[in-house]
């Protein structure tokens, strides 16, 4: 792909698949939206019980169908409502993100993060700040448009 | 080098013990520069059996392949051991097995062979192509010597040995009921030299090159089945319901096949390099599992497969591992 079709191809409307936990990620969803802070309309959020529930292959699975990121969130250390399923979250996606790397993901579509039941706020800025940091690449697309090239 | 008959007799003093039923090992091959897999059920069987740098393959995958009928009226199950002789890197993938309670120890004899590197097959079939018959290879100090024709080849090991055992730390089997000659001298540490100059190539550059392997692919899952640690009664790429992953072979969904495969091996996977070694499209997975091998070792301080007593990778944490992924 050459330079000048690259500009011309940037993503407008990026979707990016936000997976929450339900006890403190999803409150802090739920509080952006009573408090009306703003957000992008571009994530798509899928709730789960606790970060650990996230498999890797759902990552892949959302690429696979079209996400141009995934952002996963869950309770900060220490506040997780099993104890210590972040823990766990957190050792398989940094390394699942090391390897997308590998294979050449931007490590931009692949983000994660804590958010907990008061943090509206972190929540509305942080969708926001992905979606503005996928807006300046192009879409992931489907059946070998794949990868940052 | 390992002595034939010491080798030899030792499986025959296990075979004919009466708490053993077989003992799986190698045998000269039928074609080229192969050797198969043998096994020896009475003591006589354990004449065929020979340990050269040409064993490449890891035997570890035996004891779980093996098909369990069932049991007919009045019938015991038959809960003698089963021998295997391993390498090193052999021996680390049963420690992990071992580790995951995929088998019990005490159903188990280990011939141990302190192992010297193997060779790798497809650069020697490039070298004496028209050779189809059984070819022995001998190892003197840093030379093969190969015996074709009659005339007498030397070949620098450098030229010919595996990649993976370039870098080889655990030589020497971790667990062994039995040691067949001496343990070898551990030179190497791994350096990662090839990671760490891919992972300074671009985004795009770094896909291109997987892309134009990943199209190889033809989801034949040699891959799977020759690695001894994937060993899921149903593998998560046969699953209908959900499907994880589709079965039709185009790029996104070979792509995610091999992220998937690497992935499930991370913090197991002791590069025996099986998995490169049975690809029939030659696309270099160790280079996807030894990105996450090191990783691993700088991030968490693991290596798989060196006590049955420990805890795997994923089924452990520790509350300082390093944050500096997080958003």
């Amino acid at each position: 792909m050459s330079k000048t079709t690259q500009i011309t191809e940037l993503n407008s409307n990026p979707n990016v698949v936000l997976f929450l936990c339900r006890w403190c990620s999803g409150k802090g969803a739920d509080l952006a939206g009573t408090s009306r802070l703003h957000y992008p309309t571009n994530v798509l959020p899928i709730m789960v019980n606790c970060s650990s529930r996230i498999d890797p292959q759902h990552v892949v699975e959302a690429f696979l169908e079209g996400a141009d990121g995934v952002l996963i969130t869950g309770c900060h250390f220490g506040d997780c409502h099993y104890k210590t399923g972040n823990y766990k979250t957190f050792r398989r996606m940094a390394l699942l993100s090391r390897l997308l790397k590998q294979v050449g993901v931007n490590p931009k579509r692949f983000r994660i993060t804590w958010i907990s039941a008061t943090e509206g706020a972190k929540f509305a800025k942080i969708t926001t700040e992905m979606v503005e940091d996928l807006k300046k690449l192009p879409p992931y697309g489907k059946n070998g448009k794949g990868g940052d090239s | 080098m390992v002595d034939q008959k010491e080798l030899i007799n030792a499986v025959k003093e296990t075979v004919s013990r009466e708490d053993v039923r077989y003992i799986v090992g190698y045998e000269e091959g039928t074609y080229g520069f192969e050797t198969a897999p043998s096994f020896a059920y009475t003591s006589d069987d354990a004449r065929k059996f020979i340990f050269n740098p040409l064993c490449t393959k890891n035997l570890v995958v035996y004891p779980i392949l093996e098909e369990k009928l069932p049991l007919k009226r009045e019938e015991q199950e038959d809960d003698r051991k089963i021998g295997i002789v391993v390498k090193g890197c052999d021996s680390r993938a049963l420690v992990q097995i071992l580790q995951e309670k995929g088998l019990k120890r005490e159903n188990l004899v280990l011939i141990g062979i302190p192992c010297t590197g193997v060779v790798n097959t497809k650069k020697i079939k490039d070298k004496f192509p028209n050779q189809t018959e059984y070819t022995d290879v001998k190892e003197e100090k840093n030379h093969y010597v190969f015996s074709i024709e009659e005339s007498v080849q030397k070949i620098p090991k450098k030229e010919l040995l595996a990649d993976v055992c370039k870098e080889c730390e655990y030589p020497n089997p971790v667990i062994f009921d039995i040691l067949i000659g001496e343990e070898t001298e551990v030179e190497t540490e791994p350096t990662y030299i090839e990671v760490r100059e891919f992972e300074e190539k671009s985004l795009s550059e770094k896909w291109e090159y997987w892309k134009k392997h990943f199209e190889n692919c033809i989801r034949c899952y040699a891959c799977r089945e020759a690695c001894p640690l994937c060993y899921c009664k149903t593998c998560m790429a046969d699953f209908l319901d959900p499907q994880w992953i589709r079965r039709s072979v185009d790029l996104s969904e070979n792509t995610a096949w091999n992220i998937m495969r690497a992935f499930h091996l991370a913090g197991r996977c002791v590069s025996c390099g099986e998995c490169e070694r049975a690809c029939p499209a030659e696309i270099p997975l160790m280079k996807l599992n030894k990105v996450l091998e090191k990783e691993i070792r700088e991030l968490y301080d693991y290596t798989a497969g060196l006590d049955p007593e420990e805890k795997t990778l994923f089924g452990t944490f520790n509350p300082d591992d390093p944050e500096e992924f997080i958003m």
